[in-house]
């Protein structure tokens, strides 16, 4: 008996068996999936607004997107204009303060934001009736209240001091100037355009721009075609706008002559911002846009696997992160190919770069770029359709680029039947790898370097706009005269003599200054203290809470904020600040073997700056003073990081010299620290007044 | 007349907008214990992979705490067909996204792939499950990580110990007592052995809930479950299996009393040697019993009143009450009473003490609900020359109005909007439902759970909220911590 049960258990074995699979094999993709995109349901209202809508009642949420019929302008000694009015529309109306606004929005804990020609409403169905009448609202009666409009323009002032900071924003704008010049893609706002925009500006733009004619509204989520026609004509079937903006600009310019190389100097910089760019005759509409995509994919978009990456990264160690990436929109696209390299490999970082477009450009893809890319792109595709603003955006493609109907349903198949041939097709196309426009934002050491790159020899200077600049000339004066002069200005001196007589009867110094930063509200208090010989401390405030402070007595002291506590200085710290001390740090240049060199006079706008290299040890520092006063203008300095990270870069800007004690002292001063950028205001200069450091006692 | 008739129309009509579709979903059990839920949405060609873990840092063994977030890290690092650092690779170079996260409860993974790439997220949620493999390499790798974790998410952010403190003392008696990041000196003593453990104890298919959204073939997907997952032996015998790859030939058979050359090596179980049948079987048989914690209502001892000295500025209040376990009835209450004392800018709280008499900088008050227990914390960072006891005080006339008063309409209104937007918003991704799904029938033992939640909420009333006020809010039983800057220590 007990064998017979023991044979049963044996046969029955197979049968309860776990199957075992291989699993030493990767499963492999099943075929790509057709994306069973709703059909989207289009109507026009009287008043000329093409509504599309796409039902979807997964959850009961509504968006809805107004995109004006506009076209771009361009905007001139007005660049700027359309971005600032979209910051502005959210504002406040005619009969809503911005304050009342937001909180209506939470009430019904809705989203409405706008930019410059859109506005978009997403909330729970039940409240969607509600949420449009605050949309109406908006598009309709914005009100740009004054003191808005003046708060928008600081902050973009504050913006626009960064951008001189930021290597990349900077090479940004030269690659829009250098593409789209004459076409309005080509606007950069400047501080010369920022002051010309005035609110009546903002108004009229508004108007023109925010109106029904040619406009679209997409409906996205949980709302039937009744509902939807229904709540549109109420709210903007009436609606009476101006005519809106209409002019299109030719959208390529393209060089014929050979390359082009375009410079922009970034004093001390150590490494170059790169970019190869040309204009891609090419929109929304293309019928080859698919296999272009896939073409500048397989180049440099996305991963590791990419050529750039693989070539300039893994194999050159020129860099971290080498890209191409197209833009294609409405008016007009482009392709940008670079990164950020160091100022020794930036003439081979080029040549790798323009290796690779031509050699993308003369040869096929190999089948495993190709199915690699494919695979990547095709997942990034259908992830970013969950997002209901993806499907918002293609039903509005379709309609307004009269794609076919199933354009999108059938867009992975596509990929998916994408040919190498046809990816060299679309490369010998859109390829111009002899007339491409070189962008290098880098230090002016490197510039020689980049000469036999340009087609005719010639290399053009931008500013941090992108727009051109004169060549800096030599210096009449030795670095220490323009510093001497300076002096003698600011202490209202003859000689130098009295300059350090003067300097000598100044026991103590304190600064206040209150600075607004453009990203955060309220004002932060900087508390700057200084008393004979060396003595100094500072403070940095927010509504009394202390964010960072830091005390010197000459010979130790410490820093201290919030993330890091308090840290005493380290014995290379307190050499550097015994280096730098007083109201005039410049006279103790010589003294601590600091040089100073006069790089050449510069013209900015309609003025002209003696450019001075402050150099200590690794540490570099321009200073800019105006030609005519000899006022020191602004300040820049490279501070290098330990262990390889970025360097550091810190710039002040100084103006309206203002006179105390027979001392002139800039009252505004704006501040750059990377991209934190802070517009300071002195609230007070104190000559030997009372000062007390005992807060930074140690208790 | 006309004006009226439309006004009531438009009424109706959002009325009827208002009825949201139900998740609908399959779900069964394997015979070796793994739960499966299936979701099927097809209207993006994207399919969620995620396997819940029902182990979290409660499980963990007190003198190894911070183990299970560690281990999390680990079972990315391979797998017997998995090579070192292929793992994040497979999924990205297939158009997917991959991530994990710890609790005090559970264990989480997940993969977002494209649709017809499912049967490579079940491979690879699988192969996580079956045989992970880690190397002293990826020891030491991701031990390094998770201490640079701890540096940039607590040791460095002011007041961010706060947590750790408020439980450490909530939870004398409960494994509640430490937080999922803990001990960075148990992470350093811990030994191979305790890894070999805790894969064996917690990372078996009876603990685990492989729940699945998105464009899916429900039988096809079945079949793939099948192969990868249902081909897991129940019981012991996975464990078996592991000992089997992990021991030499004489280890394994001081242990087991077979030679490991028994089993075949490439199809282990289905080995066609009697003694290796055997085993197998025998092991088969023996259940994998994941210990249980039990649920905490022990009541806060008194008023426990401590100060923290922390790198900060400026000092701040935390306050903690003891809630109930989040699948108690009183959670909704709770909830929507938690809205409105700190729900955004209008709030109770935000108005009073931040707004108006302007005591802190920052304040806000939240729940903390787990599977055994809950906290309910109240916040606040100082004003400059602003009295911790002060602060409280203004707290205290808060609670003492939300358990006095029933609350506004207009509050009443608002909150169930905020919470009706939340919780819609959670269903909105396919990630999000099968997340929700998992972690409703963990916690609750139902699925279903994801579409009623709301109707829970909205069926709680203003009484509700002051009844549950006036249980939890009790003011002779609550943690109160002042945290303080480490120089006035």
């Amino acid at each position: 008996m007990k064998n017979i049960k023991y044979s049963l258990f044996v046969i029955l074995i197979p049968f309860i068996g776990w199957n075992q699979v291989d699993r030493s094999i990767i499963p492999a993709a099943g075929e790509a999936k057709e994306i069973k995109l709703k059909d989207s349901e289009v109507f026009t209202t009287s008043n000329g607004i093409t509504v599309i809508l796409s039902e979807n009642h997964k959850i009961p949420r509504v968006s809805i997107n107004y995109i004006s019929g506009a076209d771009p302008r361009i905007e001139g000694d007005k660049s700027g204009l359309s971005s600032m009015a979209g910051e502005l529309i959210m504002s406040g109306t005619a009969s809503l303060t911005k304050d009342e606004l937001d909180n209506k929005i939470d009430f019904i804990g809705a989203n409405l934001s706008a930019s410059e020609n859109s506005i978009r409403l997403s909330c729970l169905t039940k409240h969607f009736s509600t949420g449009l009448s605050l949309m109406e609202d908006v598009a309709k009666n914005a009100s740009f209240p004054k003191d808005e409009v003046n708060r928008i323009k600081k902050q973009a002032e504050s913006n626009l001091s960064a951008t001189k900071s930021s290597a990349d924003e900077m090479a940004n704008n030269a690659v829009v100037k250098v593409n789209f010049a004459g076409h309005p893609y080509g606007n950069v706002m400047t501080e010369a355009s920022l002051a010309n925009i005035s609110r009546d500006d903002l108004i009229a733009y508004y108007q023109s721009t925010f109106t029904p004619q040619e406009s679209y509204i997409v409906i996205v989520g949980d709302i039937n075609r009744e509902s939807a026609e229904n709540l549109v004509n109420k709210h903007f079937g009436s609606w009476e706008g101006k005519k809106p903006f209409k002019k299109k600009y030719p959208s390529t310019n393209r060089n014929t002559g050979g390359n082009k190389v375009y410079f922009v100097d970034k004093p001390g910089a150590v490494q170059s911002v790169i970019y190869i760019t040309f204009p891609v005759d090419m929109d929304l509409s293309s019928s080859d846009q698919i296999e272009t995509k896939l073409l500048f994919n397989i180049l440099g978009g996305g991963g590791f696997g990419n050529r750039l990456m693989q070539n300039l990264r893994e194999d050159k160690a020129y860099t971290y992160g080498c890209y191409s990436r197209l833009s294609l929109t409405d008016n007009g696209s482009w392709l940008s190919a670079g990164g950020n390299f160091r100022n020794a490999v930036t003439d081979s970082a080029i040549t790798e770069i323009m290796y690779e477009l031509k050699n993308i450009a003369t040869n096929m893809v190999s089948d495993k770029e190709l199915s690699m890319t494919k695979a990547s792109s095709s997942g990034r595709f259908a992830r970013s359709l969950e997002q209901p603003s993806t499907i918002a955006r293609f039903a509005l493609n379709s309609i307004k680029y009269n794609l076919d109907k199933d354009y999108y349903q059938k867009y992975l198949q596509k990929l998916n039947g994408m040919s190498k041939e046809m990816v060299l097709d679309v490369a010998q196309k859109h390829i111009p790898f002899e007339n491409c426009n070189i962008v290098v934002v880098g230090n002016s050491e490197i510039i020689d370097k980049l000469l036999p790159f340009d087609g005719d020899n010639n290399i053009e200077l931008l500013d941090p706009y992108g727009n051109p600049k004169e060549r800096m000339r030599p210096s009449d004066l030795t670095g220490n005269q323009v510093i001497n002069n300076y002096l003698m200005k600011v202490t209202g001196s003859a000689t130098m003599k009295e300059v350090l007589k003067k300097n000598k009867s100044i026991k103590t110094y304190k600064e206040v200054t209150e600075l607004s930063m453009a990203q955060m509200p309220g004002a932060l208090t900087l508390t700057k203290m200084f008393k004979s010989p060396k003595t100094s401390s500072m403070k940095m405030e927010m509504n009394g809470m202390v964010l960072q402070s830091g005390y010197f007595t000459g010979k130790k002291g410490f820093n201290q904020n919030m993330q890091t506590g308090k840290k005493d200085l380290t014995k290379d710290e307190v050499e550097e600040k015994k280096k730098s001390f007083g109201l005039f740090p410049q006279l103790n240049y010589a003294k601590n073997n600091i040089t100073v060199e006069a790089i050449g006079i510069e013209p900015k706008g309609s003025d002209e700056y003696y450019v001075i290299k402050i150099i200590d040890g690794e540490n570099e520092e321009f200073q800019y003073f105006n030609k005519n006063d000899f006022l020191l203008a602004n300040t820049l300095s490279i501070v290098t990081a330990p262990e390889g990270g970025e360097p550091a870069e810190n710039s002040v800007e100084y103006s309206d010299y203002k006179e105390v004690n027979g001392i002139l002292f800039p009252q505004t001063q704006i501040m750059s620290f990377g991209n934190v950028t802070f517009s300071g205001t002195v609230k007070s200069n104190q000559i030997n007044s009372d000062i007390d450091f005992s807060e930074f006692n140690e208790k | 007349m006309k004006k009226i008739i439309s006004i009531a129309s438009m009424f109706c009509f959002v009325l009827v907008l208002n009825a949201q579709e139900k998740i609908q979903y399959i779900e069964y059990d394997l015979p070796n214990g793994i739960h499966v839920i299936l979701h099927q949405d097809s209207a993006t060609p994207i399919v969620a992979v995620s396997v819940l873990y029902h182990v979290g840092s409660k499980n963990e063994n007190e003198n190894r705490t911070g183990f299970a977030h560690f281990f999390e890290h680990l079972l990315f690092e391979g797998s017997e067909n998995i090579e070192r650092g292929e793992y994040d690779e497979l999924v990205e170079s297939n158009g997917g996204t991959l991530n994990a996260n710890t609790s005090q409860d559970r264990t989480f993974y997940f993969e977002i792939l494209p649709s017809n790439q499912l049967e490579l997220g079940l491979w690879l949620e699988s192969e996580r499950m079956l045989h992970a493999k880690v190397n002293n390499k990826g020891i030491e790798t991701q031990r390094s990580v998770v201490k640079e974790e701890k540096r940039q998410r607590v040791d460095n952010q002011p007041y961010a110990s706060f947590i750790t403190e408020m439980f450490l003392r909530s939870f004398p008696n409960h494994p509640y007592n430490w937080v999922p990041i803990g001990s960075m000196e148990h992470l350093d003593a811990a030994q191979e052995e305790d890894y070999v453990n805790f894969y064996k104890t917690f990372y078996v298919p009876s603990n685990a809930t492989l729940s699945i959204a998105g464009d899916l073939d429900i039988e096809q997907t079945k079949k793939w479950i099948d192969k990868y997952f249902a081909s897991m032996p129940k019981g012991q015998a996975i464990n078996l299996y592991r000992d089997y790859l992990a021991y030499d030939n004489t280890t394994f058979q001081t242990k087991y009393g077979v030679e490991k050359n028994v089993f075949d090596e490439d199809l282990f179980f289905e080995s066609t040697d009697k003694k290796a049948i055997a085993k197998i079987n025998e092991f088969s048989n023996i259940p994998t019993l994941v210990k249980r914690t039990q649920k905490d209502s022990e009541p806060i001892d008194g008023i426990i009143k401590d100060v923290v000295y922390d790198n900060i500025q400026l000092p701040a209040l935390f306050m903690g009450y003891k809630f109930p376990e989040q699948t108690n009835a009183d959670s909704y209450a709770l909830e929507m009473m938690n809205q409105v004392l700190s729900g955004g800018t209008s709030s109770r709280i935000n108005k009073a003490v931040v707004e108006k008499k302007q005591m802190a900088t920052f304040a806000f008050s939240f729940n903390y609900a787990l599977e055994d227990s809950g906290l309910g914390i109240f916040a606040a960072i100082a004003s400059k020359d602003v009295e911790l006891d002060d602060i409280q005080g203004e707290f205290d006339m808060q609670i003492d109005k939300i358990k006095n008063e029933l609350i506004s309409d207009e509050e009443f209104q608002k909150i169930r909007t905020s919470i009706e937007a939340n919780i819609v918003g959670m269903n909105s991704t396919v990630a999000g439902i099968a997340e929700n799904l998992a972690n409703n029938h963990v916690y609750f033992g139902s699925a279903e759970m994801t579409n009623t939640f709301l109707n829970k909420y909205l069926s709680v009333t203003k009484e509700d909220i002051q009844r549950v006020a006036q249980k939890y809010l009790t003011q002779d039983r609550r943690v109160i911590l002042h945290y303080l800057p480490k120089e006035e220590k």
